[in-house]
């Protein structure tokens, strides 16, 4: 992350920022540039970065009891979700991709062609699909001339009698069956129409599903892995 | 509780793990009310702060990434801008300054420069490179989430100059950090 290059006064707008000290108008501004201009959100990342060493001057204070339970009820009250579970639901669909947008824009990893998508002569778009703090975790890279992601796996495999599938969770938030993950790793052929669908930064995720794969076409099980498809 | 292990819980809270959510609150809601608390300074206000800086930890964990930020520091970030945001909110939108005052002249004064000591920590060291009041003002202005008004009042100068102050003082941090 090269600041090198920024003219000084985003270098200072960029650390007001983080600092905290702008009025509330100007922090909306400040936002809302990050998430258009790339260069611009790098250089908040890298003053996040180096001022989160002050964090320590916070000493742990013990929130009352019954926050959490707020928390949750705001976050959970609405129990009965609609048949299909989170996986059946839009809502949860779209949160999951606008987070890796925002996340994008936060952190300043959008490039320039963000959202191209893949093909011929597009470079090798690869994702480390994981749930950090287990031992799951795959690799897809997909070649778009080929049209095929090289799965690799690590360590995972599912219980006997289930499948694991591949979903592609595009902007639009409604996932889409890219095939099952092979057993022990090997290719996955892709249709040219689903290859058009891949772009940079499209997030991908793996469910447990029945053998042979989801009977519905929308994921039934639980996501185990996930992870954004980023050029290497 | 280990980075590694706070990054496990937040990328299973991106899975909708519930479980996880509630390790990640016993293991952070003392340093994230913390930081509420330093900013807001007011116990009520932190309380509803924190509320909301779980519900935004739940709904953007899949946002975070191991390798642009330690654990903690996402989320003491997430809290910071959430007490920042709500203070913010009850003071004026806007300020009457000039815009974006220079920061021309900002190059890093020698004298401070052969102070510094190699063993201390990057930051440190290079806010050691700054005169000490405006070391400490941005270090207030960051721990304690203070405005550009509440910084010119405790130094006792114009808006104007504060703001002049901070910008320089932040491109010489800049400057000494990148090195």
């Amino acid at each position: 992350m090269s600041t090198g290059a920024q003219i000084p006064d985003d270098e200072a707008l960029a650390g007001e920022y983080v600092l905290g000290v702008l009025p509330l108008a100007e922090r909306r501004r400040v936002e809302e540039r990050m998430t258009r201009d790339s260069d611009f959100a790098a250089l908040v990342a890298s003053w996040q970065a180096d001022l989160s060493n002050l964090d320590e001057a916070y000493q742990p204070e013990t929130p009352p009891k019954g926050v959490k339970a707020r928390i949750d009820a705001r976050l959970f009250a609405e129990a009965a979700r609609p048949a299909g579970g989170l996986w059946g639901s839009l809502v949860f669909w779209r949160g999951l991709a606008l987070a890796s947008v925002a996340a994008a824009a936060a952190f300043g990893i959008y490039t320039s062609d963000f959202g191209r998508p893949a093909g011929p002569g597009a470079p090798a778009l690869v994702a480390e699909l994981g749930a950090p703090g287990s031992s799951v975790g795959l690799i897809a890279a997909l070649d778009p001339e080929e049209g095929a992601f090289t799965i690799t796996p690590a360590a995972f495999s599912p219980d006997d009698g289930k499948s694991l599938e591949l979903w592609l969770v595009p902007g639009d938030g409604v996932p889409v069956s890219l095939g099952l993950v092979p057993g022990d790793g090997g290719q996955l052929k892709l249709d040219k129409d689903l290859v058009k669908k891949v772009s940079d930064g499209a997030l991908l995720a793996v469910s447990v599903e029945p053998l042979g794969g989801s009977p519905t076409g929308t994921a039934t099980g639980p996501v185990v892995l996930s992870g954004s498809l980023s050029k290497k | 509780m280990s980075q590694d292990l706070l990054a496990g819980l937040i990328a299973r809270t991106a899975l909708g793990d519930r479980k996880a959510f509630s390790a990640l609150y016993n293991e952070t809601n003392a340093k994230l009310f913390g930081v509420a608390l330093r900013i807001l300074k007011d116990r009520a206000q932190a309380e509803d702060a924190i509320q909301e800086v779980y519900v935004r930890i739940w709904r953007r964990a899949g946002s975070f990434r191991v390798d642009q930020a330690s654990a903690m520091a996402w989320l003491v970030t997430i809290a910071r801008n959430q007490a920042i945001d709500l203070i913010r909110s009850r003071q004026p939108a806007t300020l009457e300054y000039d815009d974006a005052p220079d920061v021309a002249d900002a190059a890093p004064d020698p004298e401070a420069q052969a102070l510094l000591s190699g063993e201390a920590r990057r930051i440190d060291r290079c806010l050691g490179e700054l005169e000490e009041n405006k070391a400490a003002a941005v270090v207030a202005a960051y721990v304690e989430g203070l405005s550009y008004q509440e910084l010119a009042d405790r130094n006792a100068v114009p808006l104007n100059t504060m703001r002049t102050w901070l910008r320089r003082s932040l491109i010489k941090l800049r400057e000494c950090l990148n090195r």
